[in-house]
């Protein structure tokens, strides 16, 4: 049963692109600079290491990484919300028609997962082509290394989609466990 | 004019034996809390209805058909009383268990239509089966059949969005088909369209339930629904002030 509400999760998310755009450009943002921090990380440290202040520099790119992700999840979390509410009519008619509720919410969660996921990776797709850039313009005290590099991608995506689960699952279920009749009278 | 009915009546309301009905309501009350005030949407509300009826709940704004609409159908819960759906006493069924009973033996038909507007006319159809593991193919035939019934086959591909109202509503009615249900509820089904357009999705839905034997209970104040009902029973105040198939009842003379 499950399933099939990813199915109609998925066919609804290609139909619904638009509402993509907003949680996979915050996503995409937050991917970004979590690549190009910690794969840049070494190349900073080294930078700053002439200075006399590796740590502190370090210490502070890494906080404002961590913020900015905080703030990816917030975002995916609202949008999450946000479209649930614009889809409360369509919850309404699914659970009306007695869609159990495990396919109705896992429905409703593929489209902010989706949108983790192609935020992510265009996020690190563009953190990538950036270094590659700022390595070609003679910017980079030293390339970073590809090993480092492909862990960073790895820990944007992971990241991005555990926090679009994690943000999305509650107000999921909460809309799929609604009763019928307060998503069909209140839906817009 | 009209002479309400005896309080008492909802217990003897309907001549039918239980195991002949295809719906059977006794005595449902349903009250709303709001603040210090108690609201009474259903007053002692009962009534049976036997498979092939095509039963009009009819009253003003406010007079608890819809609220009687819904908890028949599960998606309100009475606060006394006994709905039998299809030889389902609903009483003691969970949310899931009446989804379940939903999904197999009810069709529902709304005012405001509520198709699904990312999803064309023929998936908006094929809705509430596709959750289940049925063959693709036949499914999409099934859904196919049913907007040809309604005289939509030409408009499959098309989204609500670029359909009449009048459209809108005659897929509506197919969805409520697809899953072959013995009981069709229909909350107003008429309200968002013009006379003419009402009365002939109406017709439509008459004839249709008529040809493959599904029971129709719609709420509504359009005297066109009424007009193509086998039944018509009066509601005010949340009450059943008049049913023909009620002995105790006193019909509007």
């Amino acid at each position: 049963m499950i399933g099939y509400g990813v199915r109609y999760g998925l066919l609804s998310t290609r139909r619904r692109r638009k509402a993509l755009l907003l949680p996979g450009l915050t996503t995409a943002t937050g991917a970004f600079l979590v690549v190009l921090v910690f794969s840049l990380a070494p190349a900073v440290r080294q930078q700053a290491a002439a200075f006399g202040h590796a740590d502190q520099v370090f210490r502070a790119t890494l906080l404002i990484t961590i913020l900015v992700l905080l703030t990816g999840v917030v975002e995916v979390a609202v949008c999450t919300t946000r479209a649930i509410s614009q889809r409360t009519r369509e919850i309404g008619v699914l659970t009306a028609t007695g869609v159990a509720r495990p396919s109705v919410a896992a429905a409703l969660l593929i489209e902010p997962m989706a949108a983790a996921a192609a935020g992510a990776v265009a996020g690190s797709v563009l953190a990538v082509a950036a270094e590659v850039a700022l390595a070609a313009a003679g910017s980079l005290s030293a390339s970073p290394a590809p090993e480092a590099t492909g862990l960073a991608v790895a820990l944007a995506i992971g990241v991005s989609m555990v926090s679009a689960a994690l943000a999305s699952i509650l107000p999921s279920w909460r809309a799929a466990s609604r009763p019928p009749i307060h998503s069909l009278s209140h839906g817009g | 004019m009209t002479v309400a009915m005896n309080p008492g009546a909802g217990a003897s309301a309907a001549a039918p034996e239980p195991e002949e009905c295809v719906l059977r309501v006794t005595e449902l009350w349903k009250l709303h809390q709001l603040g210090d005030e108690v609201v009474r949407a259903l007053a002692d509300a009962s009534l049976a209805v036997t498979p092939g009826e095509f039963v009009c709940l009819m009253g003003p704004s406010g007079s608890g058909k819809s609220t009687l609409l819904n908890i028949i159908g599960g998606l309100d819960r009475p606060t006394k009383g006994t709905v039998i759906v299809d030889g389902t006493d609903t009483r003691s069924l969970t949310e899931s268990q009446y989804a379940a009973l939903r999904h197999d033996t009810i069709g529902f038909i709304f005012q405001s239509y509520n198709l699904i507007p990312f999803l064309s006319a023929v998936e908006n159809v094929e809705l509430p089966l596709i959750f289940e593991p049925f063959d693709r193919a036949a499914l999409r035939q099934r859904a196919l059949d049913l907007l040809e019934m309604v005289g939509l086959a030409h408009r499959a591909g098309h989204p609500p969005t670029k359909m009449s109202g009048g459209e809108q509503q005659r897929t509506a009615i197919a969805r409520a088909l697809i899953g072959d249900p013995r009981l069709i509820l229909a909350d107003e089904p008429t309200a968002n369209l013009d006379q003419k357009t009402g009365a002939t999705v109406v017709r439509l839905l008459r004839d249709l339930c008529s040809r493959l034997n599904v029971t129709v209970v719609a709420a509504t104040h359009d005297p066109a629904v009424a007009q193509e009902a086998s039944r018509v029973i009066r509601m005010e105040d949340g009450r059943i002030i008049g049913d023909p198939a009620s002995h105790d009842a006193t019909l509007e003379v």
